[in-house]
């Protein structure tokens, strides 16, 4: 939108305008309604919070608030290739650059891996008998990092300098040569800060499951979702500590003057292949907690153990394991020679044996089984075949001389759009309705789950299917339009039809959450009849879990205990639980991360020295106040 | 240390290790990094770079300190507090006097037209060094804290676990170090 005023011609981004406006008033509503209502206490509460179940459901509601901004995103991308040579309002050009860069990282970053943090941060330490996360404080922590990472990453739009490398940030395009614009700095200091986050919540993770079981519950009669866990969380501390230093050496580059990623010497190649070897097994750590997620719910809702649980074991650790030796079949058209091509395809069709031996394991399951379908299980159900097609269009990607046809087309789109959106996006729906009941004491209501459910998958195949005829046309991805004579218009415009869709059902999503709030009554402690020690305990969950402590003795104990209308065994003699405080030092915490980071990112300096400076000072108030004094205090009074 | 307190311990010494497990992550990446790029194509070349006494000077600074460190430890099993407070001292010291050689180093290079820009080789050792010397003065600001912790008396039992824990990381940093000499300095003052 241009303006004429004193004889020039000002731009202004109405993109931009109209955001800042419907922020403006939604934020105005919400503080009318906070105020209103008096929820300034319950706000505080949560700021101040290390409770397992609280920090997971924050993890949630953000995922879900950033679910809604990337979900306009992938909207107004598919208004503009709705029909050829569109010119959908500003979405053209470098704008839709912008567009396709923050729905990619959004959707990676801060949606689908903070829903997955969620969950495992409500249901893990539940289903293993742990009366909290080992260390309640770091897992407070990482929230507020995640939080302060994604802020700054929305920031950028605002201000009209959105990130517009892709989320891959390929170089040299994201080196400060081709984009000089801060949209950039945004992205490496978002995904730093939310990384740090989520590293510091794998190293959590591995430490409550190993050390905090219940009595009797040896890792072999563990649940498969805190399995998978386990595993994602392995996969997260290298991912994570590869990423971040990928990011550290791109800052560099930069802000700093090198060229490790451009120029003479420096290799473009080489920012690819760091990228890829945190790339791809965070493609993994997306889908392997669905799988579990899934097997949980196979299982409850078929009345059945799970078929081959020690094949579902390994199957997990194989995938995780082979998921750090197949980064280059994304770049298989960069030209490594035969020998690396032939390797990271065979290795890459390798990990279709124990994905298929998974998805044969839960049909095993099924089979047989007293089957109810309810929401949760419905979507399970979904994943199955949704998933199976997107494995099937892996393995045509893996033929390495194949992939130079499908590279960077719209079939690339699919095949991932398949696997994400069909095993991790659909897992986190599955996990959502079926603990929500642990979460917050209420069902979702079936009815309008269902509604959910099938316009959600009827959507996502009317948007996805048509893309892998259109890609094998050669429609390119991240290319802002096409013309009338490639042929293409009716399939693009089925895919734009199948997107609404997919955005309507979330509404059913919303006006469910809002029904089941107004007029859904109180649950018991199992409302679907669980096999897990999670429906052992109230709905929603309470603090102070497991008094007294459960002994496990088989798989889904809880299960034979009432099949043997028996009580699950308890004891006094249990480790001491992880000592959890309220304190608003997370908070501080990431803000003061923030504050170094906007620093950076427009090289005022001293802001960051500032910003620094408050960092070191919470970590000395840290150090010199741990939770634990008091408690080792009162120990030591005993002796 | 009574058992109740030794488990919660123990859990944060696991997760202590994870987390050295992450850095070593970032170290061995960052490793990598050095040895594509070097030496680089054009501008300085390592061997005119590199000084043999610097490096020698401040890995036996550094090398001692973890030595040091192992005095404090000895003292926290009998609570000997000359002996906690003088290794830690001492330590620390040391740790000043590695940290003051490297920003020397670090000094004189820029001062000779060898600054990060330069070529791909020197913006890899710069990353890599300067992020282990990063390292150290953390390591140095925690001493300094321990020390102030050492003297407010706090409970005798988690007084233990944090000196234990900032000795997992020196010598951590202890080891990178001597990952830094023989990868990146050994083979051009050889």
């Amino acid at each position: 939108m241009s303006i004429p005023f004193l004889n020039q011609l000002f731009s202004l981004p109405s993109d931009v305008i109209s955001a800042w406006i419907l922020t403006i008033i939604m934020g105005a509503f919400l503080t009318i309604y906070v105020f209103k209502k008096k929820k300034w206490p319950i706000i505080w509460q949560f700021m101040r919070t290390t409770n397992h179940r609280k920090i997971g459901t924050l993890y949630i509601l953000f995922g879900i608030l950033f679910f809604l901004r990337a979900g306009i995103d992938s909207l107004l991308i598919r208004t503009q290739l709705a029909v050829p040579n569109n010119d959908f309002w500003v979405f053209q050009g470098d704008k839709y650059n912008e567009l396709f860069t923050t729905h990619g990282t959004m959707m990676i970053f801060f949606v689908a891996m903070p829903l997955l943090i969620g969950l495992m941060n409500v249901a893990v330490p539940l289903q293993i008998g742990a009366r909290d996360l080992a260390f309640p404080f770091l897992n407070a922590v990482s929230f507020w990092l995640f939080l302060a990472g994604a802020i700054l990453f929305n920031m950028s739009f605002f201000f009209n300098t959105a990130p517009n490398a892709g989320w891959t940030g390929y170089a040299p395009l994201s080196t400060e040569v081709f984009t000089p614009d801060v949209g950039n700095d945004y992205y490496v200091f978002g995904l730093q800060v939310s990384g740090l986050g989520t590293i510091f919540f794998a190293i959590n993770m591995i430490v409550t499951i190993i050390r905090n079981r219940a009595p009797g519950m040896k890792l072999t009669r563990m649940p498969l979702f805190p399995w998978s866990s386990l595993i994602t969380s392995f996969l997260m501390l290298i991912a994570f500590g590869v990423l971040s230093i990928a990011l550290y050496l791109l800052m560099f580059d930069r802000m700093f003057g090198t060229a490790f990623f451009s120029g003479n010497e420096g290799s473009p190649v080489y920012w690819q292949h760091l990228f890829w070897i945190f790339g791809h097994p965070e493609v993994y750590i997306l889908v392997l907690p669905a799988f579990g997620i899934f097997s949980d719910v196979i299982s409850t809702f078929s009345k059945k153990r799970i078929f081959g649980y020690p094949a579902m074991v390994v199957s997990i650790a194989l995938i995780g394991f082979l998921g750090f030796m197949v980064w280059a079949h994304h770049m298989f058209t960069v030209g490594l020679g035969p020998m690396a091509n032939t390797f990271f395809a065979i290795t890459t069709m390798l990990i279709a044996v124990p994905t298929g031996i998974k998805i044969f394991n839960w049909l095993f399951t099924i089979r047989g089984g007293v089957v109810r379908v309810t929401t949760p299980m419905l979507f399970a159900l979904g994943f199955i075949p949704t998933f199976v097609m997107g494995g099937v269009t892996g393995v045509m990607l893996s033929v390495a001389a194949a992939n130079f046809q499908y590279h960077d087309s719209h079939f690339v789109v699919a095949h991932f759009h398949y696997t994400i959106i069909g095993g991790t996006i659909l897992g986190i729906f599955a996990g959502l309705y079926y603990w929500y009941p642990k979460i917050t004491g209420k069902v979702l209501d079936d009815k309008l789950g269902k509604w959910h459910f099938w316009l959600f998958v009827i959507g996502f195949h009317l948007t996805f299917l048509p893309m892998h005829i259109t890609g094998l046309e050669g429609m390119p991805r991240r290319v802002f339009t096409y013309q009338w004579s490639d042929g293409i218009f009716l399939l693009n415009l089925t895919s734009t039809i199948g997107a609404f869709l997919m955005g309507s059902s979330m509404l059913f999503l919303g006006w469910n959450i809002y029904k089941t709030h107004k007029y859904g009554l109180n649950t018991g402690n199992d409302p679907w009849n669980g096999r897990t020690l999670e429906w052992t305990v109230r709905s929603p969950s309470p603090e102070h879990p497991f008094e007294p402590m459960p002994v496990v003795r088989e798989i889904d104990p809880y299960w034979y205990a009432k099949v043997n209308k028996r009580r699950i065994r308890t004891t006094a003699n249990v480790r001491p639980a992880p000592i959890s405080v309220n304190t608003i030092l997370p908070v501080l915490f990431a803000f003061s991360l923030f504050v170094i980071s906007i620093g950076m990112i427009y090289t005022w300096y001293w802001i960051s020295v500032i910003g620094g400076t408050f960092t070191f000072l919470l970590l000395i108030v840290r150090f010199l106040n741990d939770e634990r004094k008091a408690y080792y205090r009162e120990e030591h009074s005993h002796e | 240390m009574n058992e109740q307190q030794a488990v919660l311990f123990k859990d944060r010494q696991f997760g202590f290790y994870i987390y050295l497990f992450v850095e070593s992550i970032m170290f061995a990446t960052l490793f990598a990094t050095y040895l594509i790029f070097t030496p680089s194509s054009g501008g300085p070349e390592p061997s005119e770079v590199f000084e043999a006494n610097s490096v020698i000077l401040s890995s036996i600074f550094l090398l001692s300190s973890s030595g040091t460190l192992i005095i404090a430890e000895k003292g926290l099993k009998h609570h000997q507090t000359a002996k906690i407070v003088v290794g830690i001292g001492v330590t620390l010291l040391l740790g000043l006097l590695f940290l003051s050689l490297e920003i020397h180093e670090f000094y004189k290079y820029a001062e000779e037209g060898y600054s990060i820009g330069v070529n791909n080789f020197l913006s890899s050792f710069y990353v890599l060094v300067g992020l282990h010397a990063a390292h150290v003065m953390f390591g140095i600001c925690w001493m300094i804290l321990l020390l102030i912790q050492y003297t407010r008396k706090i409970p005798y039992g988690l007084y233990t676990e944090k000196q234990s824990i900032f000795a997992y990381y020196w010598h951590f940093v202890d080891v990178i170090w001597v990952f830094i000499v023989i990868l990146v300095y050994l083979p051009y003052l050889v």
